[in-house]
C-alpha cells in the first residue's frame, strides 16, 4: 500500500470527523492536511515528549501500595486489612508488616513538614520504585478516583454526583481511559490529547501515518481520539514478518511477491462493507507501518542497551523504548503516547502466599509478585530512558480502575474506588505525596494528607468510607490526567475538550509536573 | 475443466455420488418431497452452515438442502452431545504415566478436533457462543491447571446449550471449574464479634461472583426492553442493581466446597485426588449438613449487613430500588435457588442473552425488532435456547440480508477462530492419527490466544476476547455501530494470526512434508488441496472453487478477477499446481472480504 493512499484515506477520515466533532482541535489536522501556513501559527514548544502509561488491569490493591510508617496510623491500617479465614493460607490477613526504623522502604513525603505523619513505606517488593522516590523522580498521587464532581458521603447517599456504574470493571476502566464519566463517549483522554497536539505538531516530523498514540497492549480506550483515532498496535516481540509473503518486496518475480502484491492489492480495494473495508484499513495500516519501521526497530544503532526481564511488563516497556529511540532518531513524532498494561490484579482470592516472604519474587500471579514484575519491569525502563538521556522527556504513570476493599474477604479483597498512583519522570517533582484538593473542596472530599484507613463502627462509621474500606476519592481521574497533558503541551482548546469538568475541582492539575 | 465435489455442491441441486448412508435416505426423501424451507441455492445453504456452524462442507450443503433449514436444526438440536471430557481425561492420564507433562494444549487439540469433525456442529458452536458470555479461562492461575475439569466446563455448556436458561445458569454456578475463577469456591461467611449495631465483621464474603453473574451472565447493567433499548428515567438509564446489591447477594455464594470434601471428620478445604472430585457440582456446607453454629457450617446465614434473621434482598425486577426478599436463614440450596429464581425471571435476561447470542452467530448489529423476536422467544418458551437459537438462524433478518451497497453494516467480522475451522472444513481437513497417548493433535506450534487474541475458553479476563458494544473507532463509533470483533483485530494480530493461518495451508496440505528424513507433519490436521489442484491449468475455475467453498458464492468480481491473476501469473511462472492452490487459500483467508461474515 503506497502512502499517499494512506494519507488520503486519514485525510477523508478527518474530513468526515469535521462534520461530526466540529471542535477547534479536530479543525487543526485538516489544516495540516492541507499544508496551509496557518497551521504553524499553533506549533508546540521543540524538544520531544512521550507519555507513558502503565495500566494495572483488574484494579490494583494499591493501599500496599503506600502504606503509613508512623505507628499511630501503622496499626489503623494493619487493623483494618487483618481479617483472616484460614490461616494456613493467609496467616497475616492481607497487611503488610511494619518495617524497622531504618528500613530503606521508608520514605517521608517532602509536601509535609510534620515528622509525626509524613513518613511512609513502599511495598517491599518496590525497591527500585522506593530509589526513584528517594532521587525525587517519583511522586504519588493519594486517593485518586472517578468523580463527576467533589462529593462527599451526603452526597454519595442522596445520589447526588454519583459517577455511574461505580466498582464495575469494564465500567470504571472505561471511566480511567476517558478522565470522565460520561457513558456515552468512546474517546480516550490520551486520544483527545493527541488530536490536540497532532494540531499543533504541523509539519515538523518525518512520518505522519505514524499514530501519535502507540500500544503494546492491544485496543484501549485511553488512545483513542476524534483524528488520532486508533492507536498503531504492536506486540511485545516488535514486528514479525508476515509468513508467504516478501517482508518487504525487492523486486523480481517470486511467487512471495504475487501472494504480496494480490494481498496489498484486496487490502487496498474499497469495500461497500464497512467490517471488510476497516479490515482492510487496519491490515493495510500494519503493512505500510511494517515497511517504515522494521529495518530499524530495536536493531543496531537504535537496538535498547539495557537488559529488560523476560516479564510481560518488562517486555512491553522493552518495546515501548525502542519505539522512543527510533522515533526521536527519526523525528517521527515530537510527541508521542503509549499504552502498557499488566493484568493479574483482580485478586479476590490468592492476594498472599506464604511464598512471598522471602527471596521476590515467589509466587510470581499474586499481589507482591505483581508489584515486583512492575518494579523491575519500570526500574529497567528507567535506565533505558536514562541510557537515551531523555530523562527529562519521558513521563511514565499508573492507572487502574480502582482500588479494592481495606477489608479482606478472607483470601484476598474486592472492588473499591479511590486509590493511590505514581508518576515518575525527570520532570516530575517528586519525593511527594499528591494530596492537594483533598482540603477545602467546598466541604467535600477527605480531610488531611491521607486518608484515616479506620472502619469506624456501625453507629459511628468513617465519614469518608464505605462499610468496607472503599474510600471515596479525593482527587478526580481528571486533575490527575489533565496533569500529564498540560507538562505535553496540550492547549487550553485541547485541555477544555478532553477534560471538560476540570473546573468543578478546585486546584485543577496536581503540580508534579511543571505546566510547559 | 474437471468438477470438483465443491462445484457439484454449490452448482447442482443433485447430491454427489459419496455421501453417507443417512444423506441417501434423505436425498431420496428430497426427491419426492422438497421441503418448504429449503435453501433456494448450494450457496445460500453455504452462507447458512457457516452461521450455524464451524463452517460448510459439500456433504453438510447437500443434507441441508433435502432438509430444509427446520429439520436441519431440529436435527441437530436432538444429536448427542460430543464430549471433551472423556477424551481428555484419557489423554491426561495415559501422558502421566507416560511421563509426559499435560497442560491446556491436551484440552484445546480436544476442543478443536470437535469443532472441526464433531457431528453435533450447532451445539458445539452454540457451547462456544456461551463460553464467551459464561467466560471461564485459562489465563487464571486460579483453574490453569485444571485441564479435565474446564474440559468438563467445556462439556457441561455443551450439555446445556439446547435446555433451559436457567438449568445452564444453575449449573454454571455450582461448578468447581466457575467458582475457583470467580471465587465462590471455599467464599465463606464473614468473622464478625459482637452484636447489634456493635457488631463488627472483620471480613466479608467475596463479591466476585455475585457481580459477573448479574452483570454478564444474566442482566447486565441497564434495565433494558425485550428490543435491548435502554429503560430510560428522566432522560437517563435505571441501573439493574447497586452495590448494596452486590454485598448482599456475595452473602447468598458463600459455603462451597468440592463436591467429595469429607463431612465427618470435615475438611472442607479438601483437594479431591480424582477428576469426578474436581469436576463435579460444587458442594455448598450450610445448614442441611451442619447445625448453625457448628464451625464447619460455612454459608452465610445473616441477612442484609450480617444480621441474623433478617432477609438478604437481592436483585428486584425493575431496577435499581426494586429488591426480591430472599431467606437467608435457611439451607444453602433453597437461598441459592431462590436467587436463581431472582436472576433468571428478571425481565433483561432475554434481550440481554439474545442479543449477545445473535452477534456471535449472525450480525453484530441486530435490528431492535430482531432482538426482540428472539427474546420473545426467550421468553415465551420459558428460556428454551434450543427455541432461541432455532429463531436466531431462520429469522427473516439471518436469512435475507440486504442488498450489499456502499456503507453496508450487516453480518459481523469472522471470529479469528471461525475462519480457520471454516478453512478446514472446506477442504476436508484429515487429522492425523491419535499418538501413542491417544491424542489427536491440531494446534501445530499453539499459541492462538495470543496470535488470535482468541482461544476457546482462553479469555484475558471474564470480558471475553471481544466487548458487546465494543466500537472500532472510524465509521463504527461515528455511526454508532458495534464491532466487537474489531476489539482483537489490529496492526500487530492481522500479522500474527495471518501467520497462524500460514501453518494450516502452506504448511498442512496433505503431500507437505518438513524435516529429515522429510515426513509429513502429525500436529496439524492436513488440508486436501485436491478440489484446486484438478484444475491447476484452469485457474478461473480455481477461482470458482474457492468461491464456493469459502464464500458461498459471494466473492467480488474484483476480487475474483485479482486472484485468478495472481493464479495466471504463478502458472505462467512454472509454479506447481500445489503452491498455486495453498496461495489462493492463504491469500482469501487474509483478504478482506473472507475475513467478514454476511
Amino acid at each position: 500500500m503506497s502512502q499517499s493512499r494512506n494519507s488520503r484515506r486519514e485525510f477523508l477520515r478527518n474530513m468526515a470527523c469535521l462534520a461530526c466533532s466540529g471542535s477547534a482541535a479536530a479543525l487543526l489536522p485538516q489544516l495540516r492536511m492541507m499544508g496551509t501556513a496557518m497551521a504553524a501559527t499553533t506549533s508546540l514548544p521543540a524538544g520531544y515528549k512521550a507519555l507513558v502509561c502503565l495500566y494495572l488491569q483488574g484494579g490494583n490493591d494499591s493501599w500496599n501500595l503506600l502504606v503509613p510508617w508512623d505507628t499511630a496510623r501503622f496499626n489503623t491500617y494493619a487493623a483494618a486489612r487483618n481479617g483472616v479465614y484460614n490461616s494456613s493460607t493467609n496467616s497475616n490477613g492481607l497487611g503488610l508488616a511494619q518495617p524497622a526504623s531504618g528500613n530503606a522502604q521508608i520514605v517521608t513525603d517532602l509536601n509535609n513538614g510534620n515528622s509525626a505523619t509524613n513518613k511512609y513505606f513502599l511495598h517491599p517488593n518496590l525497591t527500585n520504585l522506593a530509589s526513584l522516590y528517594k532521587s525525587n523522580k517519583l511522586a504519588f498521587a493519594v486517593n485518586v478516583g472517578s468523580l463527576k464532581a467533589p462529593i462527599n458521603m451526603a452526597d454519595y447517599k442522596a445520589g447526588t454526583s454519583v459517577p455511574p456504574q461505580l466498582f464495575s470493571h469494564a465500567d470504571q476502566t472505561g471511566q480511567w481511559h476517558q478522565a470522565n464519566t460520561s457513558t456515552t463517549t468512546a474517546l480516550g483522554w490520551g486520544g483527545l490529547c493527541a488530536d490536540d497536539l497532532q494540531g499543533q505538531d504541523a509539519n515538523q516530523t518525518s512520518n505522519p501515518q505514524l499514530s501519535l498514540c502507540i500500544s503494546i497492549a492491544g485496543a484501549n480506550r485511553f488512545e483513542i481520539g476524534n483524528i488520532v483515532n486508533n492507536p498503531y498496535q504492536l506486540s511485545s516481540s516488535g514486528l514479525t514478518n508476515l509468513n508467504g509473503m516478501c517482508n518487504p518486496c525487492s523486486g523480481g518475480a517470486s511467487n512471495s511477491s504475487l501472494r504480496d502484491s494480490a494481498l496489498n492489492d484486496l487490502l487496498a480495494a474499497t469495500y461497500p462493507s464497512d467490517f471488510a473495508a476497516e479490515y482492510g484499513n487496519v491490515f493495510g495500516d500494519a503493512r505500510a507501518l511494517f515497511s517504515t519501521l522494521k529495518p530499524n526497530l530495536n536493531t543496531g544503532t537504535y537496538a535498547v542497551s539495557t537488559t529488560f526481564p523476560n516479564t510481560t511488563l518488562g517486555n512491553q516497556l522493552k518495546m515501548v523504548a525502542a519505539m522512543i529511540k527510533l522515533s526521536k532518531a527519526q523525528n517521527y513524532a515530537t510527541r508521542q503516547i503509549y499504552f502498557v498494561q499488566l493484568g493479574g490484579f483482580d485478586l479476590h482470592s490468592g492476594f498472599m502466599s506464604s511464598a512471598d516472604a522471602n527471596n521476590p519474587p515467589g509466587n510470581t500471579s499474586d499481589h507482591a509478585g505483581l508489584l515486583y514484575q512492575v518494579d523491575q519491569a519500570v526500574n529497567a525502563f528507567w535506565s533505558e530512558i536514562s541510557a537515551q538521556t531523555l530523562t527529562n522527556n519521558v513521563t511514565l504513570f499508573t492507572m487502574t480502575e480502582f482500588a479494592r476493599t481495606l477489608q479482606s474477604n478472607g483470601s484476598g479483597a474486592d472492588h473499591a474506588w479511590g486509590g493511590v498512583h505514581f508518576a515518575l519522570g525527570g520532570a516530575v517533582n517528586g519525593g511527594r505525596l499528591y494530596t492537594q484538593g483533598m482540603n477545602g473542596l467546598n466541604g467535600k472530599g477527605i480531610d488531611g494528607a491521607f486518608p484515616n484507613q479506620s472502619y469506624g463502627t456501625l453507629t459511628n462509621p468513617n465519614p469518608n468510607a464505605f462499610s468496607r474500606g472503599q474510600f471515596i476519592p479525593g482527587l478526580s481521574v481528571e486533575q490527575y490526567a489533565a496533569t500529564f497533558a498540560k507538562w505535553m503541551n496540550v492547549s487550553g482548546t485541547g485541555l477544555t475538550a478532553a477534560f471538560p469538568n476540570l473546573g468543578s475541582f478546585p486546584g485543577g492539575t496536581l503540580g508534579f509536573l511543571p505546566t510547559a | 475443466m474437471k468438477t470438483s465435489a465443491w462445484v457439484v455442491a454449490i452448482f447442482l441441486l443433485a447430491g454427489t455420488a459419496s455421501v453417507h448412508a443417512t444423506v441417501h435416505d434423505q436425498l431420496f426423501k428430497g426427491t419426492f418431497d422438497i421441503p418448504a424451507d429449503a435453501p433456494t441455492s448450494a450457496a445460500d445453504a453455504a452462507r447458512f452452515l457457516t452461521q450455524a456452524t464451524f463452517g460448510p462442507t459439500p456433504a453438510d450443503i447437500n443434507y441441508l438442502m433435502a432438509q430444509g433449514y427446520s429439520e436441519w436444526i431440529d436435527e441437530q438440536l436432538a444429536k448427542p452431545v460430543t464430549l471433551a471430557e472423556p477424551t481428555v481425561e484419557a489423554v491426561v492420564f495415559a501422558r502421566t504415566n507416560g511421563g509426559l507433562s499435560v497442560g491446556q494444549t491436551q484440552r484445546l487439540n480436544r476442543t478443536y478436533w470437535q469443532f472441526a469433525y464433531a457431528p453435533d456442529q450447532l451445539r458445539q458452536r452454540m457451547a462456544f457462543a456461551l463460553s464467551q458470555i459464561f467466560v471461564v479461562s485459562d489465563q487464571s492461575s486460579a483453574i490453569s491447571q485444571d485441564v479435565v475439569p474446564m474440559a468438563h466446563y467445556q462439556d457441561l455448556l455443551a450439555n446445556d446449550a439446547f435446555g433451559y436458561y436457567s438449568t445452564l445458569l444453575n449449573d454454571v454456578t455450582y461448578s468447581p471449574t466457575m467458582g475457583k475463577y470467580l471465587n465462590t469456591y471455599h467464599n465463606v461467611a464473614p468473622v464478625c464479634s459482637g452484636s447489634g449495631s456493635n457488631k463488627v465483621c472483620s471480613t466479608s464474603p467475596d463479591e466476585n461472583y455475585a457481580r459477573e453473574v448479574m452483570q454478564l451472565f444474566s442482566v447486565g447493567l441497564i434495565m433494558l426492553n425485550m428490543d435491548h433499548s435502554p429503560v430510560l428515567s428522566g432522560g437517563l438509564p435505571v441501573p439493574t442493581y447497586d452495590q448494596t446489591i452486590i454485598t448482599h447477594t456475595a452473602q447468598v455464594f458463600t459455603g462451597f466446597t468440592y463436591s467429595n470434601a469429607p463431612t465427618n471428620p470435615a475438611n472442607f478445604y479438601y483437594t479431591p485426588t480424582d477428576y469426578a472430585g474436581q469436576y463435579n457440582p460444587m458442594a455448598c456446607w450450610g445448614t442441611e449438613l451442619f447445625s448453625a453454629n457448628n464451625p464447619n457450617m460455612k454459608h452465610d446465614v445473616n441477612g442484609d449487613d450480617e444480621v441474623f434473621g433478617v432477609p438478604l434482598t437481592v436483585l428486584g425486577p425493575s431496577g435499581v430500588g426494586s429488591v426480591t426478599s430472599i431467606n437467608a436463614a435457611t439451607d444453602c440450596s433453597i437461598e441459592i435457588g431462590a436467587e436463581m429464581v431472582a436472576i433468571a425471571s428478571h425481565p433483561n435476561v432475554a434481550p440481554f442473552i439474545s442479543r449477545q447470542l445473535i452477534q456471535r452467530f449472525v450480525t453484530s448489529n441486530p435490528s431492535p425488532a430482531y432482538i426482540q423476536r428472539v427474546a420473545t422467544v426467550f421468553d415465551t418458551a420459558g428460556n428454551d435456547l434450543g427455541d432461541v437459537i432455532k429463531a436466531i438462524l431462520t429469522d427473516t433478518e439471518a436469512r435475507n440480508p440486504p442488498a450489499l451497497a456502499s456503507g453496508d453494516s450487516y453480518g459481523k467480522l469472522r471470529e479469528p477462530v471461525l475462519r480457520l475451522t471454516a478453512m478446514w472444513r472446506a477442504f476436508n481437513a484429515k487429522a492425523p492419527a491419535p499418538d501413542a497417548y491417544g491424542e489427536v493433535k491440531m494446534i501445530a506450534y499453539g499459541g492462538f490466544q495470543g496470535g488470535f487474541g482468541q482461544s476457546p475458553l482462553e479469555s484475558p479476563t471474564v470480558f471475553n476476547f471481544y466487548l458487546p458494544d465494543y466500537q472500532q473507532p472510524g465509521t463504527f463509533a461515528d455511526n454508532g455501530l458495534y464491532s466487537p470483533e474489531f476489539q482483537i483485530t489490529n496492526t500487530s494480530t492481522t500479522y500474527t494470526s495471518s501467520n497462524i493461518y500460514y501453518w494450516f495451508t502452506a504448511q498442512g496440505y496433505q503431500g507437505y512434508t518438513t524435516g529429515t528424513p522429510a515426513a509429513p507433519p502429525v500436529d496439524r490436521p492436513l488440508i486436501d488441496l485436491s478440489s484446486l489442484t484438478a484444475n491447476a491449468a484452469n485457474p478461473t475455475a480455481m477461482v470458482s472453487t474457492i468461491n464456493a467453498s469459502m464464500m458461498y458464492g459471494a466473492m467480488s468480481a474484483a476480487m475474483n478477477t485479482r486472484l485468478t491473476t495472481m493464479l495466471n501469473e504463478m502458472k505462467s511462472g512454472g509454479t506447481s499446481p500445489t503452491e498455486m492452490a495453498w496461495s489462493a487459500i492463504y491469500v482469501t483467508m487474509l483478504s478482506p472480504e473472507y475475513s467478514v461474515q454476511r
